[in-house]
């Protein structure tokens, strides 16, 4: 089971999901518990690993404190007997002690490598998981708690973005994981951290805390595993948009590492690929409402339900770039300058779309790095005889219809663009991978949510 | 001038049988080895509990045989002795690109030659072992580990002694898919099997025989409750079939149960009782006393070991030959260095 930064943010919440893993292994289940850092934390120790560089001992210390008084009052609320109180509160004391040495450190040399910037990251977990485990002690479950490091998750020392060694931290997490499972004792442990084969502090990135969880149940060949977060589970499209939005009670891996990837508030996908190729099911549960059951990701979902349009999603702060030019007609490897010259500047591009015919591609790519962008492919590609245009619109979004049922169903197309038709939204531009899990499009960022809303209806999302 | 030997370096851990029979071959095929292969590997270090002998430029042929007859404590020796120095810190200390690991098995936690091996492992050298407890344990990880610090990994000598049956499956059966593996690995409990099936002796008698001849420990656990075929089963499978099994994965059962009446009984058949190690066509791992027909080619006598890879084309192809002894099992690490050599070669020319 993790629970993610919002699950953990108060201690009242974190009597809470004491409570649900009290409830879970008093029912007899096996349970490790991941742990993020409390919510806000981690984005507070990046900026503070940044500030540090240049700021006075004066302003360290004033963020530690402040740190030091937001987990000692958590402590205070989660836990009722005294003695356990008393050591968590000396375990956070001690911790952060650490981190300000580590914040004096950089505050001394004046930068931060991704090497000491990991380990500043580590200390939100490091903070976090030892207020669930007096929790959980405070209800007389037997636990123990871990740092992704003590719990033998090994990586590659890609700092920021660390990957693991799977096989290597299978053989280590079994290791000293299995005999306190064996002994009916609850194993706590950081999400988010991990370390190098020479025990260097890293952290999984984007995939984070949930990345940590089907890690751990890989290497454990856990049943199930269980995200803890603060709504029911994956939606339909953002209630925001559609208030009659609902939670989608079943997907696929493919399905959900889709709906990830377009924003939806979900796992991350590199976060599903162990759990995908192990096939080990995971829940996302909500912590403030327990009864439900969520959504549920496992394999041969997609042919669960009959439904071919399962969500939409809208993907706002996008750009698109369209690079004209004759001479591309044809030309082996026009299209890859294109490609390489962004890759060169570091900017990934979110959909791609060129016709048969027309001497034209379109790119889709985050709004904040048009203007690189622009420069780059101007500076790179005209005046040289290939490209003869290029322009930009910053005013488009992307909608993106997705649902493993599309698949061989003709016609799924058709109602998405009739739909939006009726409404007099116009479309710019469209992509489906020949994987055919979803249908994207662009179009301008005033018809965004009325697409949104004609789709939904067109499928009858609201009653799925 | 350069006073030492040109070739590759290499530090030996563990100075028993195996250790000994390494440093032996190696002195004694030596005008061959350059003449045939262009190989001329020099042993820098050698480790044993006591502590380590060193010298960076290799250790003579002469100094070779002078510590294989004084024996321990090595590290007594008066030019390259250091008294207490570990192998930890050889590894990590030493400069040399291939550590030879054979200290005496364990399996319950693979140490101390898992930590030897992860260690070279992290310095960036590569690793040859006859080690078969930290394979039997953590097969899966220590080959991910060997290819995340870009160093090989080879450990023919860990099954079939001399004989060169891993080789033989992934080398020579290349291209075909080997579906089943099933075979008699470990020499022991064939020889007490042997006896008790043909003297009509007792499991107790036969195993005291093997005792007196040296064929058995005086702990016999590891081979005659299939410790020993597990390991090589799952050495086997990780690196044949590609199956991530670890020692627990194995289904094991020993050959103290086996009674003369049962054996009697297989010979009414034509068959006989064999402890049989085998990977199914499912991949799952067993270790048991199986009867098998006389005539089968795998039905080996005596301290013999014998393997029958089942594959999709060429059929059923069995391999026969000694599974242990020093010299034996040292002749395999010596094919594994030529091997990581020419690997090392063809990566640097091309």
């Amino acid at each position: 089971m993790k629970f993610g930064g919002t699950s953990v943010a108060t201690g009242e919440n974190i009597h809470r999901v004491a409570s649900i893993v009290a409830d879970s292994f008093k029912e007899g289940y096996s349970v490790v518990v991941v742990v993020s850092a409390l919510a806000g934390v981690t984005n507070q120790l990046m900026e503070e690993a940044e500030q540090a560089k240049r700021q006075s001992e004066k302003k360290v210390q004033e963020f530690t404190n402040q740190l030091t008084a937001r987990h000692l009052e958590a402590a205070e609320k989660a836990i009722e007997d005294g003695g356990i109180r008393k050591e968590v509160k000396q375990i956070i004391r001690k911790t952060v002690d650490e981190l300000e040495k580590v914040l004096l450190g950089i505050c001394y040399v004046g930068e931060v490598t991704p090497k000491s910037r990991d380990y500043v990251l580590s200390f939100g977990e490091r903070l976090s998981t030892p207020l669930v485990w007096g929790a959980l002690r405070d209800l007389k479950v037997p636990t123990q708690y871990f740092t992704g490091k003590e719990a033998g998750i090994v990586t590659d020392d890609n700092f920021g973005e660390a990957r693991p060694l799977m096989n290597v931290t299978t053989h280590h997490v079994r290791e000293r994981l299995e005999p306190l499972l064996e002994k009916k004792i609850v194993p706590v442990v950081t999400g988010y951290i991990a370390a190098t084969q020479d025990g260097i502090v890293t952290t999984l990135g984007r995939g984070g805390s949930d990345y940590t969880a089907t890690i751990l149940s890989v290497a454990l060949s856990a049943d199930e595993v269980w995200i803890w977060t603060d709504v029911n589970g994956i939606m339909t499209t953002d209630p925001k948009i559609v208030p009659l939005a609902k939670t989608l009670p079943r997907l696929s891996f493919g399905e959900a590492a889709e709906m990830a990837i377009f924003g939806a508030k979900a796992m991350h996908p590199s976060a599903l690929e162990p759990v995908a190729e192990a096939r080990i099911p995971v829940r996302i549960r909500n912590v403030f409402n327990p009864e439900n059951p969520g959504t549920l990701i496992a394999n041969g979902q997609e042919t669960a339900s009959k439904d071919v349009v399962k969500a939409v999603a809208l993907i706002r702060d996008v750009a698109m770039i369209n690079i004209k030019g004759a001479a591309m007609v044809g030309a082996p490897g026009s299209y890859a300058k294109v490609l390489d010259v962004l890759g060169k500047s570091n900017i990934n591009i979110m959909m791609i779309s060129a016709a048969v015919s027309e001497a034209n591609v379109s790119l889709i790519i985050r709004r904040s790095l048009l203007g690189r962008a622009l420069s780059a492919l101007e500076i790179a590609l005209l005046g040289r005889g290939m490209v003869s245009e290029i322009t930009a619109e910053d005013d488009v979004c992307v909608i993106a219809a997705m649902g493993a049922n599309m698949k061989g169903t003709p016609g799924v197309a058709s109602r998405i663009f009739t739909a939006l038709a009726k409404k007099g939204i116009n479309i710019r531009m469209i992509a489906q991978g020949s994987s055919e899990l979803n249908i994207s499009f662009v179009v301008k960022e005033k018809d965004g949510e009325a697409a949104v809303r004609a789709i939904h209806e067109e499928f009858k999302l609201e009653s799925m | 001038m350069w006073q030492g030997e040109v070739g590759m370096r290499i530090i030996l851990i563990g100075f028993g049988v195996v250790g000994k029979s390494v440093t032996a071959i190696i002195a004694r095929r030596y005008s061959e080895r350059v003449k045939d292969y262009g190989f001329n590997p020099k042993i820098v270090a050698i480790v044993d509990v006591d502590g380590a002998v060193i010298n960076p430029r290799g250790l003579s042929a002469e100094k070779l045989e002078t510590l294989r007859q004084k024996g321990f404590p090595i590290s007594k020796d008066p030019e390259f002795g250091h008294p207490g120095m570990s192998a930890l810190d050889v590894i990590e200390s030493v400069e040399a690109e291939v550590v030879v690991e054979v200290t005496p098995v364990n399996i319950k936690n693979g140490e101390p030659a898992m930590s030897h091996i992860t260690k070279a492992f992290k310095t960036g050298k590569h690793v040859v072992t006859t080690n078969k407890g930290p394979l039997a344990l953590a097969l899966p990880a220590l080959m991910e580990l060997a290819e995340y610090n870009n160093v090989y990994f080879r450990f023919s000598g860990t099954v079939g002694g001399g004989t060169p049956m891993l080789e033989f499956a992934k080398r020579c059966l290349a291209g075909d898919k080997i579906l089943a593996i099933k075979g008699i690995l470990n020499g022991t409990t064939n020889y007490i099997l042997t006896e008790m099936a043909q003297k009509r002796v007792t499991f107790q008698e036969a195993l005291s025989n093997a005792q007196k001849l040296g064929y058995a420990e005086t702990d016999p656990t590891m081979d005659v409750e299939g410790f020993d075929t597990a390991c090589k089963i799952v050495i086997l499978a990780n690196w044949v079939m590609n199956r991530k099994v670890t020692l627990r994965d194995v289904d094991r059962t020993g050959i103290r149960g086996v009674t003369l009446q049962e054996l009697d009984e297989a010979a009414k058949r034509g068959n006989t009782i064999k402890l049989i190690g085998a990977i199914d066509g499912e991949g799952k791992p067993t270790v048991k006393p199986m009867e098998i027909p006389k005539t089968s080619p795998l039905c080996v006598s005596g301290v013999l070991n014998a393997v029958t890879f089942h594959t999709e084309f060429a059929g059923e192809q069995t391999l026969v030959g000694k599974g242990a002894g020093g010299v034996e099992t040292a002749s395999a690490v010596l094919r594994d260095l030529l091997e990581i050599r020419r690997r090392l070669a063809s990566k640097m020319l091309s």
